[in-house]
């Protein structure tokens, strides 16, 4: 009799899946934006558009570049939709981007647009400092990026393995194109992130390990991004966030069209559609994203972005620079300062 | 003529079998080698050059190779004598903790990692546990470094020695043993002249995976290693950094080193018949009578299991608790079953599970056919063909999973037919043909290792009596290999279920697998969801453990 239990319970899970698939046109979409804001405009967009079956894979906005060239041959996405501008630069010069100006590309600022119409910034994403409130009270929590090396946070900073994060090499080149403009070469930006790496903890491999370690108090300050937190803050987390006083490395969420996508019209559409101001504040209510276009009126806005928006204080580095140099100083810094850093002198 | 062609053919066979094996496992990594070299545009050894320039990169070659001699050792250590004890003494529960035992293997992928954390962690519960009953202020212990590395490795790895053993337990002849005991051996002496050389094939087979398993393992050094690099956290870092060139090096140097440890132990265990021995009836186990040996062995049984089970119970409890209520309690102030219902009510997210099972046995019926296969076509050719065939059935074992996932992806993304190449990427059958690949070592050497242990003149004899080369197989091979051919399957089964390395590379809309989802959910920092997810692998890989035991036990 035993035997039959994996049995029924593959009839079973047959019988609830079947159905899935059904004749309206799909929108297959690769992103890293995570199923919270995947689903809501997936819902939004077909109750429009009840032709389309809008279909997306979920992934790291690495793993989306890697897997978008590999599959170059034989395209499977037609939307690449979200990651930050640089790995954007990257696909478009490896000609994984097909052009198409969607027509609310004039309200994005130029240099958030991407070469022939290639990928468009829709989103902002704002690199944060992060603090456990359950263990540090707001007064103490760090103000500045500069705070950090404070001797109150040695080895209670926890970083975002950088390798693998777009955040964290936006906040390190961040760090090194600073060093590069005010002396000319990334000597003082490296010395910078080994008091940093000196008072790291660990370098947590994913964000949800980031996130549990924060919470349960093993680590209680780190550097991340505005949107999760927010998700986070609305789930019960003890997790808060501050603005950099110095200024926030604002980081351009594209999106674009992949070359030889199977429903182009299709997913044309949808790239009009996402970037439409009703399905900007309807992201912005719902899943904490602040949009990039600059024609966004208040009443379009939550609270919460409004406030965000006037707290934000976007620091202007130089793109090119970091674009050039971000894989050289992340293998240096690999090699020569993760885990190697000196401790501040106290 | 007739002479000529019993000779002639199963050489042929074996040589259409290795060409085919060569050309959907050699051939992708072929690809791969040779980009390492410039790609013939122009041939270069300048990557080379800069890999030996650099004192790292061999700290971290020389760690793998350390790190993966020691935790074949630790893991033998362990799973040795456990099979042993759960193959030879008869004890109230023994055959539901026996399989039980073997679900470390079981622990799915990155959520068992979290489930690590929960328990050994600095704030987990082990280690409170531990430092409240030692007064410490701090943590008794940091997961991390090497030992944390082989603690995990031991903790997961030696479930192949231990399910390889009691195969190869199961299989002997308890004869042999009768006799050696009648002759006045020792019960050590015999252990040790006796029953441990017949277990020959089968410990060189659970080395050869536990090693090859080792070297190829990701995530362990990656989360508990810190700066402890060894050579899969360096392709990675030098992947995601886009120095491509740089990752293919020192793949291939990792490939280098693991085809070197093939080599070696083909040394050590040159997989000579030594184990001709006629079956007869497997040794009967210890019955424990005496009560307090009975309950004693019972309760070391039970407790052993439950310390082996801890990580499982963690992701069950984990996958019951809200987001963010757990912080720093001992244990979790609020438990509800919220993930679970959004499991089930959600058609889409139960089609991961389809995916990952109707995958998994595709694969584990392939890798099963192909591996009895060559393993029978190379003893029977022997030679060097035969041992082509060999290193061919273990060679996905000894890459990286990720390595071996790109080398597919690479070769079967263009259709160049006439170069055997094809266009599969994209496609809903490579994920399933990669877990076979990837899993053809492990049904592989089972069948080597269960058709070593078997006395050629059985085939003999059945020949002479004039059954066929199939009625042979079918009536007289298959039925005596069965116990390690189920053990195989059931490895292969659940490592293709669980699989995370190959499954990111290779997977597409319709084929995404469980732990692809496990992965979204705890991108979203949904641990709960994740955790359920995990549950349910377990569960099914715990199913097919149960098959598995009964087929274990019907022989």
């Amino acid at each position: 009799m035993g035997k039959w239990v994996p049995v029924g319970f593959l009839v079973w899970l047959l019988g609830a899946v079947a159905g899935c698939d059904d004749g309206r046109t799909q929108v297959v979409i690769y992103s890293p934006h995570g199923r919270d804001l995947l689903e809501l405009l997936e819902k939004a967009y077909e109750e429009q558009h009840p032709e389309i079956d809008v279909r997306y894979l979920d992934m790291g906005s690495q793993e989306v570049y890697d897997r978008v060239r590999s599959e170059s041959a034989n395209p499977q996405a037609d939307l690449w939709f979200g990651g930050p501008d640089t790995i954007f630069s990257r696909g478009a010069q490896e000609g994984l981007l097909a052009s198409y100006r969607p027509s609310w590309a004039d309200s994005v600022p130029q240099a958030s647009q991407g070469p022939n119409d290639l990928y468009f910034g829709l989103y902002l994403a704002c690199p944060i400092l992060v603090y456990n409130s359950a263990a540090v009270s707001d007064e103490a929590a760090p103000r500045d990026w500069e705070d950090l090396l404070d001797p109150a946070w040695n080895q209670k900073v926890l970083i975002r393995d950088p390798l693998a994060s777009g955040t964290m090499r936006t906040v390190f080149g961040m760090v090194l194109a600073r060093s590069v403009a005010e002396t000319g070469d990334e000597g003082q930006g490296f010395d910078w992130l080994r008091r940093l790496d000196a008072q790291t903890k660990e370098y947590t491999l994913n964000p949800a390990l980031l996130f549990e370690k924060l919470t349960r108090q093993e680590g209680l300050v780190s550097i991340w991004e505005l949107t999760d937190i927010l998700l986070l803050e609305r789930r019960n987390s003890p997790l808060r966030y501050r603005f950099a006083t110095s200024g926030t490395p604002v980081i351009d969420d594209s999106i674009g069209l992949v070359t030889g996508a199977r429903n182009e019209a299709a997913a044309k559409d949808f790239l009009e559609w996402v970037g439409s101001t009703d399905a900007l504040s309807l992201v912005a209510r719902e899943a904490f994203r602040l949009p990039a276009r600059t024609d966004m009126v208040a009443e379009q806005l939550p609270d919460w972005a409004q406030k965000v928006l006037t707290a934000l204080k976007p620091l202007h580095l130089d793109q090119g620079l970091m674009e050039e140099r971000s894989a050289q100083w992340m293998e240096t810094w690999d090699r020569e300062v993760r885990g190697k850093g000196t401790a501040p002198a106290n | 003529m007739s002479f000529r062609g019993r000779v002639t053919r199963p050489r042929l066979a074996a040589a259409g079998l290795a060409l085919g094996l060569g050309w959907l496992v050699g051939y992708p990594l072929l690809i791969t080698a040779t980009e390492a070299f410039g790609g013939g545009a122009p041939w270069t050894l300048d990557h080379f050059k800069a890999f030996a320039e650099r004192g790292d990169e061999w700290t971290a070659l020389g760690r793998s190779l350390w790190i993966s001699a020691a935790s074949v050792v630790l893991s033998a250590l362990v799973g040795v004598p456990l099979g042993f004890f759960f193959e030879r003494t008869e004890f109230p529960g023994r055959r539901l903790l026996g399989g039980l035992v073997a679900l470390p293997v079981a622990l799915p992928p990155l959520v068992g990692v979290i489930a690590f954390l929960f328990l050994y962690g600095e704030s987990g519960f082990i280690s409170r546990a531990v430092a409240a009953v030692l007064g410490l202020t701090g943590p008794p212990w940091r997961l991390a470094g090497a030992g944390a590395i082989l603690l995990v490795h031991t903790y997961s790895m030696y479930v192949y020695f231990y399910l390889f053993t009691r195969a190869a337990l199961a299989r002997l002849d308890g004869s042999v043993l009768e006799a050696a005991a009648n002759l006045g051996a020792s019960p050590m002496r015999i252990l040790f002249r006796v029953t441990l050389p017949l277990l020959r094939p089968a410990l060189a087979g659970a080395a050869l995976l536990t090693f090859m398993t080792s070297l190829a393992s990701f995530s362990a050094p990656y989360i508990f290693g810190g700066n402890f690099r060894v050579m899969t956290t360096q392709i990675v870092a030098s992947k995601l950094n886009g120095d491509l060139e740089m990752a293919r090096v020192e793949t291939v140097m990792l490939a280098g080193l693991a085809l070197l440890a093939l080599w070696g132990l083909r040394l050590l265990d040159p997989g000579d018949d030594l184990a001709a021995t006629v079956r007869g009836v497997a040794p009967s186990r210890r019955q424990l009578t005496r009560p307090l040996a009975k309950w004693g062995a019972a309760v070391a049984g039970w407790s052993l299991s439950l310390f082996l089970l801890l990580p499982h119970f963690t992701l069950v409890l984990v996958s019951l608790v809200p987001a963010g209520t757990w912080t720093t309690e001992a244990l979790p102030p609020v438990l509800f079953g919220g993930n679970y219902s959004t499991l089930f009510s959600r058609p889409e997210s139960l089609k991961p599970l389809l995916n990952s099972a109707w995958m998994a046995t595709v694969a584990t019926l392939g890798a099963l056919f192909l591996g009895f296969l060559a393993a029978r076509s190379s003893l029977r050719v022997k030679g060097r063909l035969g041992r082509l065939l060999e290193s061919l059935v273990s060679l996905p074992w000894a890459i990286p999973g990720t390595v071996f996932a790109v080398a597919l992806a690479t070769t079967f993304s263009i259709h160049k037919p006439q170069a055997g190449r094809f266009l599969l990427i994209g496609t809903p059958w490579i994920l399933p043909l990669a877990y076979l690949l990837r899993n053809l070592p492990l049904t592989g050497r089972a069948a080597f290792s269960g058709l070593r242990q078997l006395d050629p003149s059985l085939e003999e004899a059945s020949a002479s009596l004039g059954a066929g080369p199939w009625r042979t197989m079918w009536k007289i091979l298959l039925p005596m290999v069965r116990p390690a051919l189920a053990a195989g399957a059931a490895l292969a089964f659940i490592t293709a279920l669980g699989d995370f390395v190959t499954s990111i590379v290779l997977y597409t809309l319709d084929t995404r697998p469980i732990s692809i989802e496990i992965l979204a959910s705890l991108r979203l920092q949904d641990t709960g969801l994740a955790a359920a997810y995990g549950v349910l692998l377990m569960t099914l890989s715990a199913s097919a453990f149960v098959l598995w035991g009964r087929q274990g036990e019907r022989v």
